[in-house]
């Protein structure tokens, strides 16, 4: 069955709009059709956090609550979704706990960001009981604030630690359970002034859509994909989105190998990531905001094949494979074959990114480091990622690959070949970095200078080195 | 008493904290359109400098959803918004700028539509070679005004005589505002061609007489309003392009127009902060007494003169941030560069200038081989002696040996001074640093005139008030704490008070929400306004019940007393209006005792000084440049607060915004003047994990007000930020444990992970 209409929960109704524009935003729609003014535009590229809202989902028998950037999310996107927005908090003109936390620690100044710290706070409230220091800081790095410093913010956060949730949304949650059940699980095909957006629900009828709109972007998260539309001011004529499959929202594991489905947000990955590669996991948390990583997937971001997208170098150095499907088979590249050059890979028209293979060597040693002006939510001008398998203080394997030094995320081959089947030594590593500048030519930008990147990143492979034989971390964050 | 509890020096919420955190406080953007609303969009210049040949605007015209478009040729007056000097012409006739400069604007049917139109433009450039930098602005001598010399005693012989001499370069960066609210209007045209303006500005009048001279009408034609705008830090105290431009589009069509810039646009459009670059010379004794300075001090002011002048002489003012400087001269240049016109924030140059100076002393401490906070605490003004200032003015309130002294305790910091010594021995990739450093800031419009202010308060036949003053509410509270100045003064609960929108047809010819004055000023001319009202409701009570005693009467919970006898508030206003005795009066303020003479640099420019001090200890990794802040202490003088939880906040926030400025917040320009960070995806500001892990803020306990402030308190809107230049010497003392203390590191501000690391470098290779 395919609809023309989404529909989604919103105050307690289902909302049906048949045929909405594909690129027009959660935001654009919430304060200009909706009316509803609490959630502000503060740099429409999810910057700052100040259009979060939280989007209830469907897990089985329960929701699961996750915040967003109404700003760079696209309308279609709320189909099947509970929509809650800063308005929705206050109860018979109560407001929420969150609320009252946030003006009891004298949370606001000027109040522009606050909608949207308070949004965030909520959804913290909502997913976890127990607070810490670590779930404050991931759910509020999205959200900046130009006052306040944040201290009273996070003391608000922490004043939620265990207290009961005892909301109008937990008791209102058999009822909200029943309205998105109610909302039939079909295919999506929009048509608004001839721009055109798909949702298709299985991988047959995806393939069927590509093959008929083989120039159609494809959308797996779109935090990237839309600033076309808020940023470059373009239409996008026609938007494909694999987030309604689910056969491509899986996570498969055995004792050699983990397979991550194309549409697995950053945020799932993240999590389970952290029992394999601490570093990976680390470094994720720092990569955009919850917000992001909340719709973000991994596909998308080896997708959009970004000099600087800081899974990649990763992946890279774990010897990552990747499963492409076309329209009539399935193809595996390696990562390191899949970039060819600035912002372009071996994905051609009508193909889509199944799944992601990340081979698990437990000999051998990984390591990742980000390098960006801001800890949280930045841009990395260089970022590190090694893996080693060492054996007798012989360096039998060496995967060093690195983000931000070249056009595409790049293995470094000369000083791979260098280390491979040397001595595990400070004077091998020291022979190794001066073929840094063989392998990668980096460019003077706004994060970094050329000088700067080399310098680092032959730092942080010493770093590596250094950790490794010393059998400790040297981080200034912890 | 309870009133007083509640209210005199009590920590309510803001007054709008409950609307911040439903949603329902409204900014400008958030005001209900009228049904035939457009929306508005700015061309801008690709060029940083060229010659316009020929601006072509009909794909524009022709633009889905366009309904207007306006230029230069639409202006029917002045072609200028520039507040002091002219040289920010709204559209430029013949040659632009700097790379953003507005050329035209349309006006279409929705934001989006409009967004898309203004980049159909064709313009053609004859380019000009663009001068971007303080260095090639010095080169070419491409100032705005002729250098300025200030000079007190003999510098020159005294470095000659001294003991111990330095020499160095220095550099602070530029700092966007990016308060989270954009730069947004609405004008709704009414009758009689007046125009309805509602404005995110710092500044309403100013706004008003800008548009007024723009449309050749009269000031009276124009209504500036402003409920509250989301964060301001000196970013919309002029830059009245928006604002501008949306009113032109409104004239031409007689339609209201909405105007809300893109971030990207805003960012682009708009100036920042004056980076500095200075030069010094410096003669010292081995205590490391300052005893001769001469310094060279350049700004990049961009296109235009904007506040430059004012900046750079407050600047100027705050050379000696708290030290005693016997002989000294600067030479001061104002660089004229093909950006943005760099605007006022959060300082206003004091801080570059105290930057400066830190930077000097921070260096002799390290030549010397001693604690900085040492040779900090051996330059301090003295109470009774050394307490005249460069510019003349005797400091009759100095509380910095007593902050430093308590801070010291307070923080522990000899005992930790030597703890990171060791550390530092210990630790070859991590490395650790402390300071302490003093703020001491000057309150007052550097400009005599401008310190003034209007209020005006009513009381309604319920008892209830309604008051209105000139300030903007920005976030730093100001609106809580002048109604819980008026609450208290007539004994009223905090509830009856009501603020409404700064409005310029309530309160006119008001001065800019800014120079840390805005409760000062506007609280005094409300407790004026106030007064008279009181005054009036006394000869009223005194005549009809017929008392003869002349002591006040106390306004206290709701009631008044006249020695054993009682009125209720509400009562008595009722029976007031019913003998005909106003109950609504203006009220007015200006500042006593200031004076300064510009040309002579010399007077007493500051009704009073704002100190504190704080420690922070940073650690820094030496292979990467990254920093971490581990532990900040920090006290700082609010006088006697009227809500010490304001205070705090703005505190804190201060010191987080300056250690943005000091540490990540990186402003580049590339060499063809276009600007390359402009989004929060290239800018970056502190987020929640760089707040300091640990964060201990005092208010200084025994703070007071020598001076006759509205409850005795001191403003803490600019002085904070300044509290921050203690994370910048942390870092720099933990580069300097890398030479054992030995060399002085060469580190420019903001100290970002590149900077810390290219310094530890050259530190390195100087070993």
């Amino acid at each position: 069955m395919v609809s023309n209409t989404i529909q989604f929960l919103f105050s307690n109704k289902i909302y049906k709009i048949k045929n909405p524009d594909p690129n027009k935003t959660i935001l654009n729609y919430i304060r200009n059709d909706l009316k509803l003014t609490g959630t502000k535009e503060g740099c429409a590229e999810g910057g700052c956090g100040a259009c979060t809202i939280v989007l209830g989902e469907l897990n089985k028998s329960t929701i699961i609550y996750k915040t967003i950037n109404a700003c760079i999310s696209f309308l279609p996107t709320l189909n099947g979704k509970q929509l809650i927005l800063i308005e929705d908090l206050v109860h018979e003109n109560k407001p929420h706990m969150v609320q009252e936390a946030m003006v009891k620690f004298h949370g606001s100044q000027c109040g522009f960001c606050t909608p949207g710290f308070t949004m965030s706070l909520f959804s913290m409230k909502k997913n976890y009981k127990l607070i810490n220091k670590e779930i404050i800081e991931e759910a509020l790095s999205g959200n900046l604030c130009r006052c306040t410093g944040y201290r009273p913010i996070i003391d608000a956060a922490k004043s939620l630690n265990n207290k009961k949730d005892k909301d109008h949304f937990k008791k209102n949650q058999k009822r909200t359970i029943q309205l998105l059940k109610k909302i039939k699980d079909v295919d999506i095909e929009i048509e608004h002034q001839g721009r055109k957006f798909f949702a298709p629900k299985t991988i047959p009828n995806l393939k069927k859509i590509l093959k008929k709109y083989p120039n159609a972007k494809i959308l797996s998260g779109g935090t990237d994909l839309s600033l076309e539309v808020t940023k470059f001011r373009k239409n996008i004529k026609t938007i494909v989105s694999l987030n309604s499959i689910n056969k491509l929202n899986f996570i498969k594991k055995n004792k050699n190998l983990i397979e991550i489905g194309a549409t697995t947000s950053l945020f799932d990955f993240q999590n389970l990531i952290k029992k394999y590669f601490r570093d990976f996991y680390d470094v994720l948390k720092r990569y955009g905001s919850l917000q992001i990583r909340n719709v973000g997937t991994i596909a998308g971001n080896i997708a959009t094949a970004s000099p600087i997208g800081d899974t990649l170098p990763l992946l890279l150095s774990l010897d990552a494979k990747i499963v492409i499907q076309g329209i009539n088979k399935k193809k595996v590249y390696s990562l390191n074959q899949f970039f060819i050059s600035y912002r372009k890979t071996k994905l051609k028209k009508g193909e889509f990114i199944n799944s992601i293979k990340i081979p698990l060597n437990k000999e051998n040693i990984f390591k990742a480091y980000k390098i960006s002006k801001r800890f949280d939510d930045d841009i990395s001008s260089v970022c590190g990622s090694f893996s080693f398998l060492i054996k007798k203080n012989k360096i039998i394997k060496a995967s060093v690959a690195y983000g931000g030094m070249s056009e595409i995320p790049k293995r470094a081959a000369m000083i791979e070949k260098n280390l491979i089947n040397s001595e595990f030594s400070e004077n091998t590593f020291n022979k190794a970095i001066n073929f840094m500048d063989k392998d990668f030519s980096p460019l003077d930008d706004m994060r970094a200078s050329r000088n700067y990147r080399l310098t680092v990143a032959k730092n942080l492979l010493f770093k590596a080195f250094y950790e490794i034989k010393d059998k400790k971390n040297i981080r200034i964050h912890s | 008493m309870r009133n007083e509890e509640l209210l005199k020096g009590q920590s309510i919420p803001h007054d709008s904290a409950n609307k911040h955190v439903t949603g329902l406080a409204q900014y400008t953007d958030d005001i209900s359109e009228p049904l035939n609303t457009l929306h508005g969009a700015i061309g801008w210049s690709k060029k940083a400098h060229a010659i316009i040949k020929k601006i072509d605007l009909k794909d524009v015209k022709e633009s889905e959803g366009v309904i207007s478009v306006v230029s230069y040729k639409d202006i029917p007056g002045r072609n200028d918004v520039g507040p002091v000097f002219d040289g920010d012409p709204i559209f430029p006739k013949t040659k632009v700028e700097y790379f953003g400069q507005p050329l035209f604007a349309v006006a279409a049917t929705s934001t989006e539509l409009a967004r898309k139109a203004v980049l159909k433009a064709k313009v053609i450039y004859q380019e000009l070679e663009p001068i971007v930098t303080i260095e090639d602005a010095l080169k070419k001598n491409n100032l705005l005004f002729e250098p300025r010399i200030i000079k007190k005693g003999d510098p020159q012989n005294k470095i000659i005589k001294s003991k111990n001499k330095l020499k160095g370069k220095f550099n602070t960066g530029s700092q966007e505002h990016f308060y989270l609210e954009g730069q947004v209007c609405l004008v709704i045209p009414q009758e009689d061609n007046n125009l309805t303006v509602y404005s995110s500005t710092q500044h309403p009048s100013e706004t008003q007489q800008i548009i007024a001279k723009m449309l050749k009408q009269k000031s009276n034609s124009i209504t500036v309003m402003v409920r509250r705008i989301g964060g301001g830090f000196g970013g919309k105290e002029t830059n009245f392009m928006t604002a501008a431009i949306c009113a032109l589009l409104s004239h031409k069509i007689s339609r209201p127009i909405k105007l809300r810039l893109d971030r990207d646009d805003d960012i682009i459009i708009t100036g920042k902060r004056h980076d500095f670059y200075s030069e010094y010379e410096v003669g010292f004794n081995d205590d490391g007494k300052i005893e001769g300075l001469k310094m060279k001090l350049a700004s990049r002011c961009g296109m235009s003169p904007d506040l430059s002048y004012a900046i750079n002489e407050r600047a100027l003012l705050h050379l000696d941030n708290a030290y005693y400087l016997s002989d000294l001269e600067v030479k001061n240049y104002l660089c004229k560069t093909n950006t943005s016109s760099s605007t006022a924030f959060r300082g206003f140059g004091g801080n570059q200038g105290m930057m400066a100076i830190e930077n000097v002393i921070d260096n002799i401490a390290r030549f010397l081989k001693k604690d900085p906070s040492e040779v900090r605490k051996n330059n301090f003004y003295g109470l009774n002696e050394k307490n005249t200032t460069h510019y003349g003015m005797k400091i009759n309130d100095n509380v910095i040996h007593d902050i430093f002294k308590n801070l010291l305790d307070k923080s522990n910091y000899k005992k930790r001074y030597q703890k990171i010594r060791n550390f530092n021995l210990k630790n070859n990739f991590k490395k650790k640093g402390i300071a302490l450093t003093p703020v001491k800031f000057g309150i007052s419009f550097t400009t005599i005139h401008l310190n003034q202010a209007g209020a005006l308060v009513h009381v309604y036949t319920d008892g209830s008030v309604y008051l209105n003053h000139g300030g903007i509410e920005m976030g730093q509270g100001t609106h809580t704490k002048i109604a819980q100045l008026v609450a208290n003064t007539f004994g009223l609960p905090f509830e009856k008070v009501k603020i409404s929108s700064t409005n310029t047809s309530k309160v006119p010819n008001t001065s800019a929400s800014a120079a840390s004055s805005t409760t000062d000023l506007n609280g005094a001319a409300t407790l004026n306004a106030a007064g008279k009202i009181k005054k009036n409701l006394n000869d009223f009570i005194r005549d009809k019940y017929k008392i003869y005693s002349n002591t006040e009467p106390i306004y206290k919970n709701q009631y008044i007393f006249f020695g054993n006898r009682s009125f209720k508030f509400k009562k008595i206003i009722e029976e007031a209006y019913l003998n005909r005795v106003s109950l609504s009066s203006s009220g007015f303020y200006s500042t006593p005792k200031i004076n300064f003479d510009k040309k002579k640099f010399h007077g007493r420019p500051f009704y009073y000084f704002c100190y504190g001090a704080a420690v922070t200890e940073v650690t820094i990794d030496t292979l990467t440049g990254e920093n971490a802040i581990e532990r900040v202490d920090i006290i700082h003088d609010a006088g006697n607060a009227i809500n010490p939880a304001l205070e705090l906040g703005q505190i804190e926030g201060g010191f987080v915004q300056g250690q943005g400025w000091l540490t990540m917040e990186e402003v580049v320009w590339n060499k063809s003047g276009k600007l390359k960070t402009f989004s929060p995806s290239t800018y970056k500001i502190p987020a929640v994990s760089d707040t300091p892990k640990k964060f201990n803020v005092e208010i200084f306990k025994k703070g007071s007000n020598v001076e006759n402030v509205v409850n005795k308190q001191k403003t803490t809107g600019e002085p904070p930020l300044m509290l921050a230049m203690s994370v910048f010497f942390a870092i720099k003392d933990a580069i300097a444990s890398l030479s054992n203390y030995k060399k002085i590191p060469n580190l420019d501000a903001p100290a970002t992970p590149e900077k810390i690391l290219m310094s530890i470098n050259e530190l390195k290779s100087k070993i």
